[in-house]
């Protein structure tokens, strides 16, 4: 259907006169610009996610040379969410997030402050936008999890119990907490 | 004018995306990154009498009950660089509605952050003002849940940020976590004064902000002061009284216009918040208290509490805010009738103006907010909002549009939005 019979339509439905036409013409313009915006908007800003299996024993890993033994639930919150990233060995934390089309992400942020993404991410717009601190680092898998933590002696990841390996220590887990 | 600012925002709108599309791969693993937010919104206001304002840079509200785009729809671009593991680069500019009654892209901040560990950070530049809580990401819809930040509580608020410095320092507390954090610069902002701008640019700002983190919780106090650089327009009215009362030798009047002064007088803000954000709990409130040297804006106090309870992707909210303006009593000192041996002064038409103008300057209203926020991809949210607002007695300082108009104090306000992130 094109532009000129919807806005026929629609201005006959309105039983406009000419005037009255005119600013119906003008709302619907607006609201078809708006629609159109914000479905482009929608289209462009999604993506799929990529099904992973769900990890149900999932655990927070260092490099395991880095002196971590082990963090408190509250030490992983304030890390993770931006607040406070230095450890009582006085480095700083490096903490990485898996790619958001992973279900772990989803998952660990659900276990940590029973949130889900999409507060996660609106969290983050409020800290990112403000210019006050920067989000944890992305890796796209468990492999480049391991890769990352494995030579950084900061860096702090989560991934499941199975796939941990001898480059890497376990410093949380949900049975701790 | 304002349909075809929207089209040139729209292909706007359709250039970052495509931009920020081809880059998002690369950028997440560059030091230098650029990432995005915006609104598009439309509002409708019911009442006839004033114009709708989201704050006090706004010139023109929406009013008539027609949908508007105006007031609600923001695009923001930042780009961050990573240049060392302790220095940061920001650099972001916005395009909004604002005090020249254009949505030109100014940049909204533009600083060098350095932060030698996590204990401490130092930030010189141009840098998001933080006098209220949550006011440094008021323009971010997707932040927080509701389609525009309480008018009540932010409305008075005309500038987004400033040029000068900050410098935080956190500390673990008690178990949580203590942050404090003292700023000051330089305004370099407008602000509409029907029908011309008041340029508050070079207006000093300073002030601290101390937080606490404690599980759930957020507590803040803070307290500011800005200094105004220049005068409001009220040259009209006070050129009147300074020549009256040079004429009849009555002081009151001299001091009625003095009071209008507001170059080299102070602002004070004193606020206090708190958010608790459990699971699918999301509760926030805040209350501040601003003291004004001049009669060109009255003492001020206003609050709001806001809830919202998640269910899936759906997170209904409800709020209730209140702004209030001390009445400064002000009056010109001058008889309606003055006899003289020469004849009579009729000075009514000028106190009624005097009082005229006073009664723009008032605040006595409360809105009820209801609304609701799905967020229909972990990226993107829409919302839909209706706020009631009652006001008391004559409140005509949060609008635009209000000096020559009986307003009856009632307007309801319907919103829809659609807030993103890229």
């Amino acid at each position: 259907m094109n532009t000129r019979l919807i806005d026929t339509i629609l201005g006959r439905t309105c039983g406009c006169d000419f005037h009255s036409f005119g600013f119906c013409i003008l709302i619907i313009n607006k609201i078809r610009l708006f629609s159109c915006s914000m479905l482009l908007a929608i289209w462009l800003v999604s993506s799929p996610a990529l099904a992973e299996p769900a990890l149900d024993d999932l655990v927070l890993i260092a490099n395991a040379k880095s002196g971590i033994e082990h963090l408190t639930k509250r030490e992983v919150v304030n890390i993770y969410l931006g607040r406070y990233r230095r450890l009582d060995i006085g480095s700083s934390a490096e903490p990485i997030d898996l790619s958001s089309k992973t279900d772990a992400k989803a998952l660990f942020y659900r276990l940590l402050v029973d949130k889900n993404l999409a507060e996660i991410n609106a969290y983050w717009s409020r800290l990112v936008f403000s210019g006050k601190t920067r989000p944890p680092q992305q890796a796209d898998s468990v492999d480049e999890i391991l890769d990352m933590v494995g030579h950084n002696r900061n860096a702090l990841g989560y991934i499941d119990r199975a796939s941990v390996n001898s480059q890497v220590v376990i410093v949380f887990e949900w049975s701790d907490s | 004018m304002f349909f075809t600012q929207l089209k040139k925002l729209a292909g706007l709108f359709w250039f970052i995306f495509s931009l920020s599309a081809f880059d998002a791969r690369a950028a997440e693993t560059s030091s230098l990154n650029i990432h995005g937010f915006g609104t598009l919104g439309l509002a409708r206001s019911s009442s006839s009498d004033v114009g709708f304002i989201r704050n006090l840079s706004q010139p023109k509200g929406i009013q008539d009950g027609e949908w508007s785009g105006r007031i609600d729809t923001i695009l923001g671009v930042q780009a961050h660089w990573q240049i060392t593991s302790d220095l940061t680069a920001v650099g972001q500019v916005v395009s909004r509605y604002k005090y020249d009654d254009t949505r030109d892209p100014t940049v909204d901040l533009a600083f060098v952050k350095w932060e030698p560990d996590d204990r401490f950070s130092l930030r010189v530049g141009r840098i998001g003002s933080d006098v209220m809580m949550l006011a440094d990401s008021r323009l971010v819809g997707y932040s927080y849940l509701t389609v525009r930040p309480s008018v009540d509580f932010f409305g008075s608020l005309f500038f987004s940020s400033f040029d000068g410095g900050d410098g935080s320092f956190t500390l673990p507390l008690g178990g949580g976590l203590i942050r404090s954090k003292i700023f000051a610069g330089r305004l370099h902002e407008k602000a509409p004064d029907d029908p011309s701008l008041w340029d508050t640019s070079g207006s000093r700002l300073y002030g601290a902000v101390v937080d606490y983190f404690s599980g759930p919780w957020q507590f803040r106090i803070s307290s500011s002061q800005l200094r105004y650089s220049s005068d409001v327009d009220f040259k009209a009215l006070t050129g009147i009284l300074y020549g009256i009362s040079d004429a009849t030798g009555i002081t009151d009047a001299r001091d009625a216009a003095d009071a209008f002064v507001t170059k080299d007088t102070n602002s004070h803000y004193y606020s206090l918040g708190t958010v608790y954000d459990q699971g699918p709990v999301h509760i926030e409130a805040a209350a501040i208290k601003i003291y004004h040297e001049t009669a060109t804006f009255q003492d001020s106090r206003s609050g709001y509490l806001l809830a919202g309870y998640r269910i899936n992707a759906v997170t209904p909210y409800i709020g209730i805010s209140r702004w209030t303006t001390d009445d400064e009593n002000l009056q010109t000192g001058l008889p309606d009738e003055l006899v003289l041996p020469s004849g009579t002064l009729d000075f009514k038409p000028l106190n009624d103006r005097f009082q005229g103008i006073m009664s723009t300057l008032s605040a006595d209203q409360t809105t009820t907010t209801l609304g609701i926020r799905w967020d229909v991809r972990p990226k993107v949210a829409l919302k839909a909002q209706w706020d009631s607002v009652y006001a008391y007695d004559d409140s005509k300082f949060p609008y635009a549009s209000a000096s020559d108009t009986d307003w009856n104090g009632r307007t309801d306000v319907i919103s829809l939005s659609m807030d993103f992130i890229f």
